[in-house]
Protein backbone atom coordinates (compact mmCIF):
# COMPACT_ATOMS: atom_id res chain seq x y z
CA UNK A 1 0.00 0.00 0.00
CA UNK A 2 2.95 2.15 1.09
CA UNK A 3 4.77 1.85 -2.44
CA UNK A 4 1.57 2.23 -4.28
CA UNK A 5 0.59 5.37 -2.84
CA UNK A 6 3.63 6.99 -3.23
CA UNK A 7 4.14 5.83 -6.68
CA UNK A 8 3.71 9.01 -8.08
CA UNK A 9 5.97 11.08 -6.80
CA UNK A 10 9.61 9.00 -8.73
CA UNK A 11 11.10 10.89 -10.80
CA UNK A 12 10.07 9.66 -14.48
CA UNK A 13 13.40 7.90 -15.65
CA UNK A 14 13.26 5.95 -18.88
CA UNK A 15 16.30 3.66 -19.21
CA UNK A 16 18.80 6.19 -17.78
CA UNK A 17 17.34 9.54 -19.63
CA UNK A 18 15.91 11.99 -17.75
CA UNK A 19 12.59 12.05 -19.39
CA UNK A 20 11.69 14.42 -15.98
CA UNK A 21 13.48 17.39 -18.10
CA UNK A 22 10.79 17.27 -20.91
CA UNK A 23 8.17 17.64 -18.14
CA UNK A 24 9.80 20.57 -16.15
CA UNK A 25 9.66 21.96 -19.80
CA UNK A 26 6.28 21.07 -20.94
CA UNK A 27 4.48 24.39 -19.38
CA UNK A 28 6.68 26.77 -21.06
CA UNK A 29 4.89 25.54 -24.36
CA UNK A 30 2.02 27.23 -22.66
CA UNK A 31 3.39 30.24 -22.84
CA UNK A 32 4.11 31.45 -26.39
CA UNK A 33 6.25 34.59 -27.56
CA UNK A 34 4.98 37.70 -28.20
CA UNK A 35 6.17 38.42 -31.53
CA UNK A 36 3.85 41.02 -32.97
CA UNK A 37 2.31 44.46 -32.73
CA UNK A 38 -0.69 43.05 -32.35
CA UNK A 39 -0.46 39.31 -30.72
CA UNK A 40 -3.53 36.70 -30.95
CA UNK A 41 -6.18 36.36 -28.01
CA UNK A 42 -3.75 33.91 -25.62
CA UNK A 43 -0.93 36.41 -25.74
CA UNK A 44 -3.23 38.93 -25.16
CA UNK A 45 -4.41 37.27 -22.30
CA UNK A 46 -1.19 36.10 -20.76
CA UNK A 47 0.39 39.53 -21.20
CA UNK A 48 -2.73 41.23 -20.12
CA UNK A 49 -2.48 39.08 -16.67
CA UNK A 50 1.52 39.46 -16.55
CA UNK A 51 0.53 43.08 -15.83
CA UNK A 52 -1.92 42.64 -13.65
CA UNK A 53 -0.16 40.34 -11.26
CA UNK A 54 3.19 42.50 -11.65
CA UNK A 55 1.53 45.47 -10.96
CA UNK A 56 0.34 44.14 -7.62
CA UNK A 57 3.31 42.51 -6.85
CA UNK A 58 6.56 45.01 -7.50
CA UNK A 59 4.38 48.38 -6.49
CA UNK A 60 5.84 47.95 -3.03
CA UNK A 61 9.19 48.02 -4.01
CA UNK A 62 11.88 50.90 -5.07
CA UNK A 63 13.56 51.47 -8.11
CA UNK A 64 16.40 48.66 -6.91
CA UNK A 65 14.06 45.52 -5.91
CA UNK A 66 12.01 46.33 -8.87
CA UNK A 67 14.98 45.21 -11.05
CA UNK A 68 13.67 41.32 -9.77
CA UNK A 69 10.30 41.58 -11.35
CA UNK A 70 11.63 39.58 -14.31
CA UNK A 71 12.35 37.11 -11.93
CA UNK A 72 9.49 37.02 -10.16
CA UNK A 73 6.97 37.07 -12.78
CA UNK A 74 8.69 33.77 -14.04
CA UNK A 75 8.71 32.40 -10.81
CA UNK A 76 4.94 32.40 -10.17
CA UNK A 77 4.46 31.56 -13.55
CA UNK A 78 6.49 28.81 -13.53
CA UNK A 79 4.93 27.72 -10.06
CA UNK A 80 1.61 28.32 -10.64
CA UNK A 81 1.29 26.51 -14.32
CA UNK A 82 3.62 23.56 -12.63
CA UNK A 83 0.83 22.99 -10.09
CA UNK A 84 -2.25 23.10 -12.60
CA UNK A 85 -0.87 20.78 -14.87
CA UNK A 86 0.05 18.48 -12.56
CA UNK A 87 -4.02 18.11 -11.46
CA UNK A 88 -4.28 16.45 -14.42
CA UNK A 89 -4.57 12.36 -14.01
CA UNK A 90 -2.01 10.57 -14.07
CA UNK A 91 0.52 13.23 -14.50
CA UNK A 92 4.23 14.22 -12.57
CA UNK A 93 4.08 17.18 -10.55
CA UNK A 94 7.88 18.57 -10.33
CA UNK A 95 6.91 20.75 -7.37
CA UNK A 96 6.50 17.63 -5.33
CA UNK A 97 9.91 16.95 -5.56
CA UNK A 98 12.30 19.04 -2.67
CA UNK A 99 15.15 18.96 -4.66
CA UNK A 100 13.20 20.80 -6.85
CA UNK A 101 11.78 23.32 -4.46
CA UNK A 102 15.22 23.93 -2.74
CA UNK A 103 16.94 24.62 -6.27
CA UNK A 104 14.41 27.57 -6.12
CA UNK A 105 14.24 28.73 -2.44
CA UNK A 106 17.58 28.83 -1.53
CA UNK A 107 19.17 30.90 -4.77
CA UNK A 108 16.57 33.66 -4.10
CA UNK A 109 16.58 33.70 -0.74
CA UNK A 110 20.48 34.21 -0.40
CA UNK A 111 20.26 36.30 -3.39
CA UNK A 112 17.90 38.96 -1.86
CA UNK A 113 19.87 38.85 1.64
CA UNK A 114 23.46 38.86 0.07
CA UNK A 115 22.00 42.22 -1.88
CA UNK A 116 20.63 43.69 1.97
CA UNK A 117 24.19 42.82 2.91
CA UNK A 118 26.25 44.50 0.13
CA UNK A 119 24.21 47.31 -0.37
CA UNK A 120 22.74 48.30 3.01
CA UNK A 121 25.05 46.22 5.70
CA UNK A 122 24.09 48.18 8.54
CA UNK A 123 20.63 48.03 8.52
CA UNK A 124 20.59 44.29 6.91
CA UNK A 125 22.45 43.13 10.69
CA UNK A 126 19.93 45.42 12.20
CA UNK A 127 17.03 43.10 11.21
CA UNK A 128 18.56 40.42 14.11
CA UNK A 129 17.71 42.57 16.82
CA UNK A 130 14.37 44.24 17.06
CA UNK A 131 13.77 47.79 19.03
CA UNK A 132 13.22 47.86 22.15
CA UNK A 133 14.37 44.62 23.68
CA UNK A 134 15.48 44.77 27.17
CA UNK A 135 19.47 44.48 27.76
CA UNK A 136 19.22 41.09 29.27
CA UNK A 137 17.49 39.52 26.31
CA UNK A 138 19.96 40.40 23.45
CA UNK A 139 22.11 37.56 23.70
CA UNK A 140 19.18 34.75 22.61
CA UNK A 141 16.63 37.50 20.91
CA UNK A 142 20.09 37.42 18.51
CA UNK A 143 20.53 33.68 18.65
CA UNK A 144 16.83 32.86 18.01
CA UNK A 145 16.32 36.03 15.14
CA UNK A 146 19.17 34.13 13.24
CA UNK A 147 17.67 30.87 13.42
CA UNK A 148 14.25 32.06 12.24
CA UNK A 149 16.96 33.93 9.10
CA UNK A 150 18.29 30.97 8.07
CA UNK A 151 14.86 28.65 8.29
CA UNK A 152 13.35 30.97 5.74
CA UNK A 153 14.52 29.22 2.38
CA UNK A 154 13.78 25.63 4.13
CA UNK A 155 10.19 26.83 5.18
CA UNK A 156 10.06 27.91 1.71
CA UNK A 157 10.73 24.58 0.08
CA UNK A 158 9.09 22.56 2.46
CA UNK A 159 6.21 24.61 2.52
CA UNK A 160 5.88 24.31 -1.66
CA UNK A 161 6.52 20.39 -1.40
CA UNK A 162 4.46 19.52 1.71
CA UNK A 163 1.33 21.48 0.42
CA UNK A 164 1.40 20.09 -3.33
CA UNK A 165 2.34 16.06 -2.00
CA UNK A 166 -0.28 16.92 0.82
CA UNK A 167 -3.16 17.56 -1.41
CA UNK A 168 -1.87 14.94 -4.49
CA UNK A 169 -1.84 12.22 -1.50
CA UNK A 170 -5.66 13.21 -0.56
CA UNK A 171 -6.52 12.99 -4.13
CA UNK A 172 -5.05 9.13 -4.39
CA UNK A 173 -7.12 8.46 -1.11
CA UNK A 174 -9.87 9.33 -1.25
CA UNK A 175 -10.47 8.60 -5.26
CA UNK A 176 -9.42 5.07 -4.10
CA UNK A 177 -12.10 4.81 -1.45
CA UNK A 178 -14.73 6.06 -3.72
CA UNK A 179 -14.01 3.24 -5.66
CA UNK A 180 -13.52 0.65 -3.71
CA UNK A 181 -16.81 1.59 -1.97
CA UNK A 182 -19.01 1.76 -5.26
CA UNK A 183 -19.07 -2.32 -4.93
CA UNK A 184 -20.07 -2.26 -1.12
CA UNK A 185 -22.38 0.54 -0.48
CA UNK A 186 -23.33 3.49 -3.39
CA UNK A 187 -24.57 6.01 -1.05
CA UNK A 188 -21.45 6.29 0.73
CA UNK A 189 -19.35 5.93 -2.30
CA UNK A 190 -21.43 9.03 -3.60
CA UNK A 191 -20.48 11.04 -0.43
CA UNK A 192 -16.80 10.46 -0.75
CA UNK A 193 -17.27 11.23 -4.89
CA UNK A 194 -18.50 14.54 -3.33
CA UNK A 195 -15.78 14.88 -0.97
CA UNK A 196 -13.69 14.39 -3.75
CA UNK A 197 -15.32 17.05 -6.16
CA UNK A 198 -14.88 19.10 -3.37
CA UNK A 199 -11.42 18.61 -2.53
CA UNK A 200 -10.51 18.92 -6.20
CA UNK A 201 -11.65 21.85 -5.99
CA UNK A 202 -9.64 22.98 -3.15
CA UNK A 203 -6.07 21.76 -4.61
CA UNK A 204 -7.31 24.03 -7.50
CA UNK A 205 -6.93 27.12 -5.18
CA UNK A 206 -3.88 25.10 -3.47
CA UNK A 207 -1.97 25.32 -6.63
CA UNK A 208 -2.46 28.74 -7.49
CA UNK A 209 -2.08 30.22 -3.94
CA UNK A 210 1.24 28.27 -3.52
CA UNK A 211 2.67 30.01 -6.05
CA UNK A 212 1.90 33.12 -4.56
CA UNK A 213 2.72 32.64 -1.64
CA UNK A 214 5.98 31.74 -2.75
CA UNK A 215 6.71 34.27 -5.03
CA UNK A 216 5.44 36.82 -2.47
CA UNK A 217 7.80 35.16 0.74
CA UNK A 218 10.39 36.02 -1.83
CA UNK A 219 9.40 39.62 -2.76
CA UNK A 220 9.46 40.36 1.25
CA UNK A 221 12.54 38.98 1.60
CA UNK A 222 13.74 41.11 -1.23
CA UNK A 223 11.70 44.47 0.30
CA UNK A 224 13.65 43.88 3.50
CA UNK A 225 16.87 44.06 1.67
CA UNK A 226 16.39 46.57 -1.01
CA UNK B 1 9.99 8.50 0.21
CA UNK B 2 10.75 8.84 -3.66
CA UNK B 3 11.82 12.69 -2.72
CA UNK B 4 14.18 11.78 -0.53
CA UNK B 5 16.31 9.97 -2.87
CA UNK B 6 19.19 12.12 -3.52
CA UNK B 7 20.36 10.38 -6.86
CA UNK B 8 17.90 12.01 -9.13
CA UNK B 9 18.34 15.74 -7.47
CA UNK B 10 20.90 16.47 -9.78
CA UNK B 11 18.83 15.99 -12.84
CA UNK B 12 15.86 17.91 -11.07
CA UNK B 13 17.89 21.04 -10.15
CA UNK B 14 19.09 21.37 -13.33
CA UNK B 15 16.26 20.73 -15.10
CA UNK B 16 14.27 23.57 -13.20
CA UNK B 17 17.45 25.97 -13.89
CA UNK B 18 16.74 25.66 -17.19
CA UNK B 19 13.53 26.28 -17.47
CA UNK B 20 12.97 28.80 -14.77
CA UNK B 21 15.99 31.29 -15.03
CA UNK B 22 16.86 31.07 -19.17
CA UNK B 23 13.63 30.07 -20.28
CA UNK B 24 10.90 31.39 -19.03
CA UNK B 25 12.77 34.76 -18.54
CA UNK B 26 13.22 35.03 -21.74
CA UNK B 27 9.70 34.54 -23.20
CA UNK B 28 8.55 36.91 -20.59
CA UNK B 29 11.16 39.43 -21.55
CA UNK B 30 10.16 39.22 -25.13
CA UNK B 31 6.53 41.01 -24.04
CA UNK B 32 6.30 44.56 -25.22
CA UNK B 33 3.86 46.85 -23.13
CA UNK B 34 3.12 49.79 -24.88
CA UNK B 35 1.70 52.64 -24.07
CA UNK B 36 -1.65 53.82 -25.02
CA UNK B 37 -1.95 56.37 -28.11
CA UNK B 38 -2.02 59.89 -26.84
CA UNK B 39 -3.70 63.02 -29.30
CA UNK B 40 -0.68 64.57 -30.59
CA UNK B 41 -1.40 68.69 -30.86
CA UNK B 42 -1.24 69.36 -34.74
CA UNK B 43 -0.27 73.28 -34.33
CA UNK B 44 3.46 73.79 -34.14
CA UNK B 45 4.39 76.70 -31.86
CA UNK B 46 5.96 79.21 -33.41
CA UNK B 47 10.15 79.15 -32.77
CA UNK B 48 12.13 82.00 -31.30
CA UNK B 49 13.92 83.26 -33.88
CA UNK B 50 16.06 85.82 -32.29
CA UNK B 51 18.26 86.94 -35.42
CA UNK B 52 15.34 88.23 -36.98
CA UNK B 53 15.72 91.42 -35.10
CA UNK B 54 19.20 91.61 -35.54
CA UNK B 55 19.15 90.95 -39.07
CA UNK B 56 17.82 94.09 -40.06
CA UNK B 57 20.75 95.66 -38.05
CA UNK B 58 23.74 93.96 -39.27
CA UNK B 59 22.95 93.59 -42.97
CA UNK B 60 21.29 96.86 -43.45
CA UNK B 61 24.26 98.94 -44.20
CA UNK B 62 23.06 102.71 -43.75
CA UNK B 63 22.15 101.90 -40.17
CA UNK B 64 25.59 100.69 -38.74
CA UNK B 65 27.61 102.79 -36.89
CA UNK B 66 30.24 103.72 -38.67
Amino acid sequence: MNENLFASFITPMMFGLPLVTLIVLFPSLLFPTSNRLVNNRLISLQQWMLQLVSKQMMSIHNTKGQTWALMLMSLILFIGSTNLLGLLPHSFTPTTQLSMNLGMAIPLWAGAVITGFRNKTKASLAHFLPQGTPTPLIPMLVIIETISLFIQPVALAVRLTANITAGHLLIHLIGGATLALMSINTTTALITFVILILLTVLEFAVAMIQAYVFTLLVSLYLHDNT
Amino acid sequence: MPQLDTSTWLTMILSMFLVLFIIFQLKISKHNFYHNPELMTTKTPKQNTPWETKWTKIYLPLSLPL
